[in-house]
């Protein structure tokens, strides 16, 4: 059997005397469409922190492709958490998206090549976004700019796709068609996605988990009540969140 | 007026203009998008210390000055990276500290020391054909560095975490930008003095920003606008015999707040149409 795309073996992270992480494990394979849910400071994305290795965590280890070398980031595609950077800054949409290549560059200093500039502009269409690839990123609506995130991660030919809480500024109908690119990227890399929000689950998700501190997992693509009582319920105070009540009888009344 | 160019004080102050401009507006651009406004606050003014030094030991100071405030500027930059210490706190300690250093220095160095009003506040008139040289030399060395590492440069001052993930080395182009802000500091020290020097730095590269989508356009128009304000304040300082450093910063400042002005004077006739068209809507 091939080794997965992302293997997380025993993490434990803790930060400022506060345990975020507890024993956290979890192994995804190509194709697979995983969903990672959880209330707010439940530890998410500490996790895709820990995963593309910009924390180290206190116990445990992070396998790319069967490996712990960092250099094996360069299979991982990265979407951070919308407005998690200078919006302002002077770069256009194409600059942006090209800059996803750096990390499949070897020569040094990097300089892009013509396969690189081709599948910048594979990236845009992909998104569609070619007719916006000059135009100044701050000058995108915000629905734009989250394509524009996503096709920079698409460019450096991931294995998977990492995508941290993607529709929190998306109105609906641009998060339906959001789902629906997502899915058509699933033969082609594993996608992980991070949200607090269950509402939103689109229905091509393979497996979900969920997660406050520990990792409850179920190797299925139902969220069952038990998993979501015992991510959401244990910590008395995240209950507060709201996000249970809003979720828990709505799928109750679906089983 | 023009008759002044057949003195040699006064081209070396043009062409020390012009090679400060064009440092300027380079780093100026990676101060003003990354938000290192006050970092490069701190390090300039940490200059003094080197200054200080320099006066102390008997060798240039700003020899001194570019020691102290590469150093400087590592410490700072080590400092943010591993420690994550309060950093506007981090910036004021070594501001502080700096030109705490160079005011003992300056009172344990025996006899007068000359022209430290000119490194406090700048005297382009007098920059001696020595410094023009390692100015050039520094500006060289600035814009060689940024022409080969312009996409690096680029994509850790844009998105850190994803420059980190794509495996670019985010902790050693973050110091070297830092030394580079250092180098071009020690350079503004002779036209505009340690305490304009943030001005200079800043000014050019945010007016630029106003008009332009690219690192490097924006680069360029900074360049030229550093130019104009540098050559026109040596002349208008000339002309109304005022100095020359204070001069050239407020040139700037009003061309910025001009800029400012201009920009909110366009947004508000945009937000105006838009509005009438919304009311005809």
């Amino acid at each position: 059997m091939t080794a997965p795309v992302i293997e997380v073996d025993d993490v434990w992270v803790r930060l400022r005397g506060r345990t975020i992480l507890e024993a956290v494990s979890l192994a995804i394979h190509s194709g697979e469409f995983y969903a990672i849910i959880g209330p707010n400071g439940g530890g998410k994305t500490t996790l895709l922190r820990v995963i593309l290795g910009l924390l180290a965590p206190c116990r445990g280890e992070v396998r790319i492709g069967g490996s712990t070398d960092p250099a094996m980031r360069k299979d991982l595609g990265y979407v951070p958490q919308f407005r998690s950077f200078d919006f302002d800054y002077p770069i256009t949409v194409r600059e942006m998206v090209l800059s996803g290549r750096l990390g499949r560059i070897a020569r040094r200093p990097r300089r892009y090549g013509a396969e690189d500039r081709a599948r910048t502009e594979e990236a845009l269409d992909t998104m569609g976004i070619a007719d916006l690839a000059d135009r100044q990123i701050r000058n995108l609506s915000g629905g734009e700019q989250q394509r524009a995130i996503i096709a920079r991660a698409l460019v450096g030919d991931p294995k998977a796709l990492l995508l941290d809480e993607p529709t929190v500024y998306v109105d609906a109908p641009t998060e339906t068609q959001f789902y629906e690119i997502l899915d058509g990227l699933r033969d082609r890399m594993a996608i992980i996605l991070v949200t607090h929000d269950i509402g939103v689950l689109p229905g091509h998700v393979t497996r979900v988990a969920c997660l406050n501190r520990r990792l409850y997992t179920h190797d299925t693509d139902e969220i069952t009540p038990d998993m979501i009582e015992a991510a959401y319920r244990c910590p008395v105070d995240l209950i507060a969140h709201g996000v249970p009540h809003r979720v828990l009888p709505e799928h109750s009344r679906e089983e | 007026m023009l008759d002044v160019l057949g003195f040699e004080f006064f081209r070396n102050a043009l062409i020390a203009g012009v090679l400060a401009s064009i440092a300027c507006g380079i780093i100026g651009t990676y101060v003003v998008v990354r938000r290192m406004v006050s970092v490069s606050g701190g390090i300039s003014h940490a200059a003094f210390g080197g200054i200080g030094l320099g006066y102390f030991l008997g060798i240039d100071p700003l020899l001194g000055a570019a020691g102290f405030t590469v150093a400087a500027a590592l410490g700072v930059g080590t400092l943010q990276l591993r420690a994550r210490q309060q950093m506007d706190t981090l910036i004021g300690a070594v501001w502080a500290a700096g030109m705490a250093i160079g005011i003992l220095f300056v009172y344990l160095t025996p006899g007068f020391a000359p022209d430290l009003f000119s490194y406090l506040f700048g005297n382009i008139l007098l920059v001696p054909r020595g410094d023009i040289l390692l100015m050039g030399i520094l500006t060289a060395v600035i814009v060689a560095v940024v022409a080969v590492l312009y996409r690096e440069l680029q994509a850790v001052t844009f998105d850190p975490d994803y420059a980190a993930v794509m495996n670019l080395p985010v902790e050693r182009l973050s110091l070297l930008l830092l030394v580079l802000i250092a180098l071009t500091v020690v350079m503004l020290i002779r036209v505009v003095g340690i305490i304009l020097v943030i001005a200079l730095l800043t000014l050019p590269a945010a007016i630029s920003r106003l008009y332009t989508a690219r690192v490097w356009t924006m680069m360029l128009l900074a360049v030229v606008l550093g130019i104009i304000f540098t050559v026109a304040g040596i002349a208008l300082s000339y002309v109304i015999d005022v100095p020359s450093g204070a001069t050239i910063v407020l040139v700037s400042t009003l061309a910025y707040a001009g800029a400012l002005g201009a920009e909110r004077l366009r947004e508000g006739r945009g937000s105006e149409s838009a509005a009438a068209a919304s009311v005809r809507r």
